[in-house]
């Protein structure tokens, strides 16, 4: 791998991993367990890795914005989660956060102007 | 399924105790329901290889079972920036007192040249147990920091209570930087140092010119000057025959607006040899009795702490020059080092 192929990979990585969070979030609004949020995911053009959807979800249950509990279908135990009352005002929060930055960006793809317009904070 | 159960064992041995069961049970109902899609998709059981490719994706169990863990620091992005800024004041101070005890103290109390070698050698170790231990202070509050924050007071970060009044002045970079030297100044300058020169050479004809009424004391007193320092005189008189010669040749050369670095610290590598002559001085004796044999003991005596006075202090100024010297140097290694990062 190149010096310029690195850099952009950790780039990349560093640019996909908020978006995954919310696309994760977002995606909990319904009931799921792992694979198939895994599969909801990838079908909607999304593609992410066993290894780091399943620590997220955890992560993301010790931080209070996901709950989860065990049951069985298809003969399985399965640990399905949704969003906690908490991830459902954190994740309207960040899709906030998410629209104005994406609004700013396209702002400044499309070109110089003078204009003030409302902007994503930088924190 | 006998891989699986491998990979899964395999996975548990790298989990935190507490949660092994419950993250290898879900692990295992999310890959079991992944192969039986897998399975149904191609109508049939997955091959050794394709269970083998499937594995292999998912990544090796300890980097699987890696990403369970909490993110930990030795030291945290929030006290790494202290964290640097205490070792290099450390590991600066600490260099410095080796270099004292070993340029000053360690011949005052020993006086052997092995060991000031010795105190040389012990250096590297010294800075090495210096940034341990900081390391390990720092390591253990941020342990306290993150395992019991209720208990431990949160660190603010460099940014709490700063005051942007209180940056340093703008730095002068006296080696580089600052007023060209003028034509009028560098001619100034050789003249003064060939009239410097002369009274220097005319020390030992008239000493009054050096001593003024004190040379009364000179002539009547039952002391003279050690043999060293007509050594120590031919030295000076080098130096300032060199410096006189190096000036003259920049101003042939037309570089007197500024001089050049290599010639400065050359100069000051030089003007150690006057003072290191004086510190080899044979017995250390800088003063001598005019006639030791008719001389009372009494003044052999005085003569002794006399002498060992003087070689004190030029023992002490010895160490400031060469730490100023290593400090000079220092920061001309980090000036090239600055300039040829933004170069590149």
């Amino acid at each position: 791998m190149t010096v310029a192929e690195s850099t952009f990979e950790n780039l990349r990585l560093e640019l996909r991993r908020g978006c995954l969070t919310l696309a994760v979030l977002a995606q909990l609004k319904q009931e799921h367990y792992g694979y198939t949020l895994r599969k909801e995911l990838a079908e909607r053009g999304l593609e992410i890795d066993e290894s780091t959807l399943y620590p997220l979800l955890r992560r993301l249950e010790t931080q209070g914005l996901l709950a989860s509990q065990w049951r069985e279908e298809d003969k399985r135990n399965k640990r399905f989660y949704r969003l906690s009352p908490e991830g459902e005002e954190i994740l309207a929060r960040l899709l906030d956060e998410w629209n104005a930055i994406n609004t700013s960006v396209s702002r400044i793809l499309d070109g110089p102007t003078s204009e003030a317009a409302p902007s994503a904070e930088t924190k | 399924m006998e891989l699986l159960d491998r990979y899964l064992q395999a996975v548990r041995k790298y989990l935190p105790l507490r949660r092994q069961d419950d993250i290898i049970a879900e692990l295992r109902a999310n890959m079991e329901s992944q192969i039986e899609d897998l399975e149904s998709e191609l109508g049939r059981a997955l091959t050794q290889g394709e269970l083998d490719d499937f594995l292999r994706k998912m990544g090796h169990p300890m980097v699987v079972a890696s990403r369970y863990q909490p993110q930990q620091y030795l030291i945290g992005p929030t006290m790494f920036p202290m964290y640097l800024y205490v070792l290099r004041l450390a590991m600066l101070w600490a260099f410095i007192v080796c270099m004292v005890v070993a340029a000053v103290v360690t011949p005052l109390t020993e006086g052997t040249g092995g060991a000031v070698v010795a105190a040389l050698f012990r250096t590297p170790g010294i800075l090495i147990q210096t940034a341990a231990w900081i390391t390990l202070v720092f390591a253990a509050f941020e342990f306290a920091r993150t395992r019991y924050p209720n208990i431990c007071p949160q660190i603010e970060g460099l940014n709490k209570g700063w005051n942007p009044s209180t940056l340093p002045p703008i730095e002068k970079d006296s080696l580089r930087k600052g007023k060209p030297r003028s034509f009028a100044q560098a001619v100034a300058e050789i003249i003064f140092s060939v009239l410097f020169l002369g009274w220097v050479l005319l020390i030992p004809h008239y000493p009054f010119i050096l001593l003024g009424p004190g040379v009364v004391f000179l002539k009547t007193s039952s002391y003279e000057l050690a043999p060293v320092w007509w050594t120590f005189f031919g030295w000076i008189v080098a130096l300032g025959i060199m410096q006189i010669v190096a000036r003259c040749i920049d101003l042939a050369r037309g570089t007197w607006e500024r001089p050049s670095i290599i010639q400065h610290f050359a100069f000051k590598v030089v003007g150690l040899i006057p003072v290191l002559v004086l510190l080899a001085a044979p017995g250390h004796i800088y003063v001598s009795l005019k006639n030791s044999a008719a001389d009372p003991a009494q003044l052999g005596k005085n003569l002794a702490e006399v002498n060992n006075a003087i070689h004190l202090g030029f023992s002490v100024v010895c160490a400031i020059v060469v730490l100023q010297l290593a400090f000079d140097i220092g920061k001309l290694v980090t000036e090239a080092y600055r300039k040829r990062e933004v170069a590149s």
